[in-house]
């Protein structure tokens, strides 16, 4: 036995040794660098809830379309533009840079023609300060414009007044100017007729002409006919015209919603941007509840739910009469109940705690009773 | 820097250092387990060669037995030593044989009786030491797993302990406790299993050898029962 237990001990000595040194530390695991991503938890009524702004201008604190320059015209316009009609067309046509690359030559032929000129300089001194805003105003579009314009105009009338005069009047040919006729909405007849005639008339005179045209052109501001005036003194009339043909486009599209603030990054219109949470209809649903006085021991009022349809002002007090609705339960009941659901919510008015920055969210809210949960 | 943190890290993973991390308790079930391990293998190797030396001194023994020599030449070779086995039993009955004849034994049932007890009493000592020290191996092979997951989960209890004083849930914190708790129920199974294996094996042996003896036994009575008869039968004709 002694033999064997020795044996043993050297066994387990010899493999306990080995294992010390060829077991000593199992290989290590690969873990290859994985940079850690930056993750951003972003709520999800930045995806559900857009605010109305420029699909393609930068992110901005607050989102807004496109400034607008008029003075606001319609009461609660949606759709952001210069237009006096809240029309739901985007306001940049498609089609438009076809025909503002052609307008912008004229442009830059005014500015060398009144050098050449004798005339006032009174004159000279409106014609830029006025043919300025017209490319702010279009924005997004004179872009285009001075690239193919520039080489062909510019060097041909600065040499000699006359050959401007002569590529002021080619160029509007060109123009296809029944095109922009088209465009513009409200005044569809008009334009198309005033056009062919103008084109050939204002190689002859210039001055009748603008003054004919203005009070055509309904659309046309007073912009416009600054523009023109100066203009037609210039004897370039072509550039009127199409000056004039912009600005009907500028109005043509979009909406009659101004916009004061830089264009940032938003959807075309608002979609729940503004929302009641449920807490805020709760506070809303509990000053109802508050002044309900209720009537206890109505038959067949099991069932009954009461849909309470309001107005409501800035200040929280209703407009009108709130429209009250009860369904299921007996007859009996729900008329007993409509009245004292009246009752409350005509009690309860002016609410209070309502958000006023989401005055569209509660200017007209719906809220829904079960009277038997209040019994 | 980076470098030796990386290896101080990998050796407390090593076998060694991970018994030298461990808890008293620990230590203390590791090392029982560990010497549970070298008794076992003791045993094993101690019955294993008990037991080729016993069949062959059976085998050499029946050869030997049935080899047609003189039963009370045999039993004059054998009585000078020291027997073990089948060689045991024979002598046994023989000595026993011997002594009744020379006092002059008056039944044969008598006899018989007295012959079958000797071979007996031989047996059940020659199995007990065939069987000697099994029960150890059983015993280690049913304790073995218990006293491993002992000292794993009191290994695992201090590593938690020490982990909720740390305040670090991190794994590389975590795992070498859990590891060194885990290596004490490695060890009990490491004893236990060659233990339970071992302890089936060699009861298996020795019950064989045990059925061996009793048919050696057996046979020899049978033998010695005609013997017996032979030798009374002239006595009792002569009566």
């Amino acid at each position: 036995m002694k033999g064997s237990l020795g044996t043993s001990l050297v066994l387990h000595f010899l493999v306990l040794t080995w294992a010390l040194f060829s077991l000593s530390a199992p290989a290590k695991f690969e873990v290859g660098d994985v940079e850690a991503l930056p993750v951003d938890i972003v709520p999800v009524e930045s995806i559900t809830q857009i605010q109305q702004g420029d699909k393609k201008a930068p992110m901005a604190e607050k989102s807004a379309p496109k400034p607008t320059q008029k003075p606001k015209v319609v009461e609660n316009a949606e759709n952001a533009g210069d237009n006096d009609v809240d029309l739901k067309t985007p306001p940049t046509p498609v089609k438009k840079p076809l025909q503002t690359e052609a307008a912008a030559a004229p442009q830059k032929t005014e500015k060398p023609l009144p050098n050449p000129t004798t005339e006032d300089n009174k004159v000279k001194e409106v014609a830029p300060e006025e043919t300025a805003p017209k490319p702010q105003e279009v924005a997004a579009l004179p872009q285009p414009r001075p690239e193919p314009t520039p080489p062909t105009p510019k060097p041909e009338p600065q040499p000699e007044p006359k050959p401007a005069e002569q590529q002021a009047e080619e160029i509007p040919m060109p123009d296809a100017v029944p095109v922009p006729a088209a465009r513009p909405t409200p005044d569809v007849p008009k334009p198309q007729e005033a056009k062919p005639v103008e084109k050939p008339e204002p190689k002859k005179t210039e001055t009748p002409k603008p003054a004919e045209k203005t009070p055509d052109r309904k659309i046309a501001d007073k912009k416009q006919e600054t523009a023109k005036s100066t203009s037609s003194k210039e004897s370039d009339f072509n550039a009127d015209e199409i000056a004039a043909l912009l600005n009907k486009q500028e109005a043509a599209g979009g909406g009659a919603k101004r916009s004061a603030a830089p264009a940032a990054l938003g959807g075309k219109h608002d979609t729940g941007g503004s929302k009641l949470s449920q807490s805020e209809i709760d506070a809303l649903r509990g000053q109802i509840q508050n002044n309900w006085s209720v009537i206890s021991g109505i038959e067949g009022a099991q069932g009954v739910i009461i849909t309470v349809t309001m107005k409501l002002d800035e200040t929280g007090a209703i407009i009108g009469r709130p429209e009250v609705k009860a369904t299921g339960g007996s007859d009996n009941a729900r008329r007993t109940l409509e009245s004292s659901a009246l009752r409350a919510v005509l009690r309860s008015s002016p609410f209070k705690n309502l958000p006023a920055d989401k005055y569209d969210a509660w200017s007209e809210v719906v809220v829904n009773f079960d009277p038997s949960e209040l019994l | 820097m980076e470098h030796a943190d990386l290896a101080a890290a990998a050796s407390s993973v090593s076998l060694l250092s991970l018994f030298m991390q461990a808890g008293l308790i620990v230590k203390l079930v590791m090392i029982g387990l560990i010497g549970a391990s070298v008794w076992t293998w003791a045993i094993v190797i101690d019955k294993y060669m008990s037991f080729t030396k016993a069949k062959r001194q059976f085998d050499q023994f029946e050869q030997v037995f049935w080899s047609g020599q003189s039963l009370e030449e045999l039993y004059r070779t054998l009585a000078e030593r020291q027997n073990s086995g089948l060689a045991a039993i024979f002598v046994a009955a023989m000595r026993e044989w011997k002594k009744s004849f020379e006092r002059g034994a008056r039944s044969p049932i008598g006899l018989q009786m007295r012959i079958d007890r000797a071979m007996d009493v031989t047996i059940s000592r020659e199995s007990e030491t065939y069987e000697a020290r099994l029960g150890s191996l059983a015993t280690i092979g049913s304790a073995g797993p218990f006293i491993g997951l002992f000292g794993t989960v009191v290994g695992i209890m201090t590593s938690f302990q020490a982990i909720a004083g740390s305040k670090s849930t991190n794994l590389a914190v975590v795992a070498p406790g859990i590891a060194e708790a885990l290596l004490a129920t490695a060890i009990g199974l490491v004893a236990a299993i060659p233990a339970v294996m071992a302890y089936n094996k060699f009861m298996a042996d020795a019950g064989k050898l045990g059925a061996r003896m009793e048919g050696f036994a057996d046979e020899f009575s049978a033998i010695l029962s005609r013997q017996i008869d032979e030798k009374l039968q002239p006595r009792q004709a002569a009566q």
